[in-house]
């Protein structure tokens, strides 16, 4: 090839989409692999169809394509996960990787974008200066960041101004501002949007939250809420979650891609490619990747510096594929979210289809290191998350109450009654990291280009359960003073195991022998290659991971340009 | 004949589960009238093309039940009895030699959802039948803040597929089509 480039991208998602375009708006020539589409605009105007997105997940990856296996434990054999309209045509894709094309998960998220608290960043002392060196139980591996919310913080605030985050501040500069979160740590300034429609059941939540002596705020979203830097205010459309945006409100980095390929020059994107090896010079340092083009054929492709960014599992993958693992600790560490669903029936219709899910607003009272002493051994809270909208028929369906029935006259009945007035709160329960649970390469599984499947080793623990409980207990309440008709709950050790929240694969740190990247990202072990994405975490937040993951991106930006 | 899969015979066994799944009341049309069956015949001719073969052998199986169970082909008993048998299918624990027809329980209980709820260009959801049953408006360009009140009655918003959105909004798309 006669172009220089200076980086290759792997993966156009929340991490490398924003990277790509960081890094040829600074001048760089970049050359972009993504396995899915590069996609226009007009490609979702239809996209109010809950057949094509949900039930036949039409921008995700299939079982066919992109195999990843499951087993409990070493003991037990590892099988294929089911998700995206799985063989049967069997829709319960809620077990799913991000979305595939330009944009990556950013394209079907919800939006919902969280600054970290102080204490994310060293959960580990928090929890020992909190309760005793001996608190956590003996597996787990967690650590401290290597960084912190002072360093991050111009970071976060980047991604709220530059990219466009709506919500209201509860403390700004140390000082307490009315309607926001009060337990938040301290931002340099409010928001640049106010936040988005109140879902009609919004109020009924904060007035009871209030009398039970909460304080609830509304979620931020990265969804605008009033016309941003060509981004147009949110309609509040109900197909939010799992559906790309009509009109480009949620921020995607596919528009952000978009924009950078027209305006730089500096962008090339090769759709329906996907990489299988990362290749090292002699002396350790990168070359390049070798990719499927679209026709299957094997492309090997040189730069100076390549990044990965195909999510925590594919980036995994990729690394020991690749052979670069020589400390162990790729895969290791996986992180996962259990949300502790809690779904009701309100008294009152609130048309719970219409709007965003994020609609609602949120209690952080005993988030993280905010959680009250208690005798269950419970060391990290989470908040009682609201899902105020966003409910289609058929999602509906799949997640009816156990004691109706999923078909006949009172099936109907119930459909008829309720699915104007449903609501959900649910959690966000960081799995605690160890050795026991994690992905590696899969001995017997490949995908259709003969590479070995993904395979994720990982069961919920009884202090999994126990964290679940006891938030659950909360919402029971909560319920109850809301006057809500009926409810139903997720069991405390559920049957996904991907959880799109998932976290921790390639951890950073400063030491080389118990980390796989630094902070920003450059792999300890091959110079020129990074590995972004929330596989760089060290703990997981009770928050949804992106907004961090978009401040990490940031971070390597800089680097990349000399910045930092 | 306009199915583009089934032969007739499958074709009414189909629609006899369909009416069983979500029945049809004097003023509360169900699958039968959501046309589902068009539904899963369509996806089986396209999408779930995979799948042919699959129906054929396990419609031929479940009918052969209701020989065994009550001597008469499915679409020729009682309502009572059809629902007896889909019951009784629906709990058959895993590992029994049954363990088949339960699964294709769950798989045709799907797509007759499908059909009722989904969009009406896939061929189900006729009239919307399942949307206007449950009072979801379908496919909208957005909600107002007036509409996102307590108690709205969403009765007043007229329902659309996505294809009659995208009709009115031939403006909103050469805009974004643009791009
Ligand atoms: C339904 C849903 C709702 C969500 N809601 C929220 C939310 O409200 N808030 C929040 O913070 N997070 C949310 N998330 C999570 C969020 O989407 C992820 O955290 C985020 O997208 C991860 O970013 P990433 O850059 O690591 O990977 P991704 O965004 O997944 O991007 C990875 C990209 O790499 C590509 N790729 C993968 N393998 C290869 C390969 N071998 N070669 C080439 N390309 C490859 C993929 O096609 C994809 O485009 C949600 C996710 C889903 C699915």
């Amino acid at each position: 090839m006669s172009v220089r480039i200076d980086a290759i991208i792997v993966g156009l998602g929340a991490a490398g989409g924003l990277i790509a375009t960081e890094l040829a708006r600074g001048g760089q020539k970049v050359v972009a692999i993504e396995k899915g589409a590069f996609y226009r605009q007009s490609d979702f105007l239809g996209k109010f169809d809950e057949i094509r997105y949900y039930c036949r997940s039409a921008i995700v990856p299939h079982m066919k394509s992109d195999p990843i296996t499951w087993r409990p434990n070493e003991k037990t054999k590892a099988e294929v996960l089911p998700w995206a309209s799985n063989t049967l045509g069997l829709g319960n894709p809620f077990q799913i990787p991000p979305s595939m094309g330009t944009g990556g998960g950013t394209l079907n998220w919800g939006g919902a974008a969280f600054r970290f608290r102080e204490a994310d960043f060293r959960m580990k002392s928090t929890i020992a200066e909190r309760f005793s060196e001996s608190a956590l139980p003996e597996y787990t591996t967690l650590e401290d960041w290597p960084i912190d919310y002072r360093q991050m913080e111009p970071y976060f605030d980047r991604v709220e101004w530059e990219l466009g985050v709506a919500g209201k501040a509860g403390n700004v500069n140390n000082t307490t501002v009315e309607g926001g979160n009060p337990f938040e740590a301290s931002r340099s300034r409010d928001y640049p949007m106010p936040p988005i429609q109140r879902g009609a059941v919004d109020d009924l939540f904060c007035d009871t939250a209030k009398r039970m002596g909460y304080h609830p705020f509304p979620t931020p979203t990265a969804i605008a809420t009033t016309d941003y830097k060509g981004r147009k205010a949110c309609t509040n459309c109900g197909f939010c979650h799992g559906f790309p945006c009509h009109i480009g409100s949620k921020l995607s980095t596919h528009d952000l891609i978009k924009a950078a390929v027209e305006e730089t020059g500096n962008l090339e994107i090769r759709p329906f490619s996907r990489v299988f090896r990362i290749n090292k010079r002699a002396d350790g340092r990168v070359k390049g990747v070798s990719y499927y083009d679209a026709d299957s054929r094997i492309v090997d492709l040189e730069a100076e510096v390549v990044i990965l960014a195909c999510y925590a599992l594919e980036n995994a993958r990729l690394l020991l594929n690749s052979g670069i693992n020589g400390n162990g600790h790729v895969g290791k560490h996986l992180i996962l979210h259990n949300y502790g669903w809690f779904n009701g029936v309100l008294p009152e219709i609130t048309n719970s289809f219409m709007g965003s899910l994020q609609g609602g607003s949120i209690i952080d009272d005993y988030t993280s290191e905010l959680i009250p002493d208690n005798e269950e051994g419970v060391l990290w809270g989470s908040p009682i998350n609201t899902w105020t909208g966003d409910f289609q028929p058929i999602e509906t369906i799949h997640g009816l109450p156990p004691h109706v029935p999923k078909w006949g006259k009172s099936f109907k009945d119930w459909m008829g009654q309720n699915f104007r007035r449903l609501f959900r709160m649910y959690s966000q329960h960081s799995t605690l990291p160890s050795n026991c649970y994690y992905v590696d390469l899969d001995p017997v599984v490949k995908d259709p280009f003969g590479q070995p499947a993904l395979r994720i080793t990982h069961e919920w623990t009884d202090y999994d359960a126990k964290a679940v409980e006891y938030f659950m207990r909360i919402k029971r309440k909560i319920a109850k003073e809301m006057g809500m008709l009926e409810w139903w709950e997720d069991s405390p050790t559920p049957n996904y195991h991907v959880t799109v929240h998932d976290v921790g694969t390639h951890r950073m740190g400063l030491d080389p022998n118990t980390s796989v990247t630094n902070p920003y990202g450059e792999v300890h072990e091959c110079k020129g290659l990074y590995a972004v994405g929330g596989g760089q975490f060290v703990s997981q937040p009770s928050y949804n991971p992106t907004q961090m993951i978009f401040a990490l991106a940031y971070l390597t930006s800089d680097h990349l340009l000399e910045r930092v | 004949m306009s199915n583009m899969f089934f032969n007739e015979e499958e074709m009414g066994l189909v629609q006899a589960i369909c009416s069983r799944l979500i029945p049809s009341e004097p003023d509360s049309p169900g699958a039968m009238e959501a046309q589902a069956y068009t539904y899963i015949d369509h996806a089986l001719a396209g999408y779930f093309s995979h799948l042919q073969n699959y129906y054929r052998q396990r419609l031929h199986d479940f009918n052969r039940l209701a020989n065994r169970y009550y001597g008469a082909d499915y679409v020729r008993l009682a309502a009572e009895q059809q629902d007896e048998l889909l019951h009784s299918i629906e709990r058959m624990q895993v590992g029994e030699d049954s363990d088949d027809m339960r699964v294709f329980f769950e798989v045709i209980h799907e797509h007759t959802i499908e059909g009722t709820f989904g969009d009406p260009k896939y061929g189900g959801n006729r009239d919307f039948v399942g949307w206007r049953m449950i009072g979801f408006p379908g496919a909208q360009w957005g909600y107002t803040g007036e509409q996102m009140q307590l108690g709205y009655d969403s009765g007043q918003i007229e329902i659309l597929s996505v294809t009659d959105l995208l009709k009115r909004h031939k403006e909103a798309e050469k805009e974004v089509s643009r791009s």
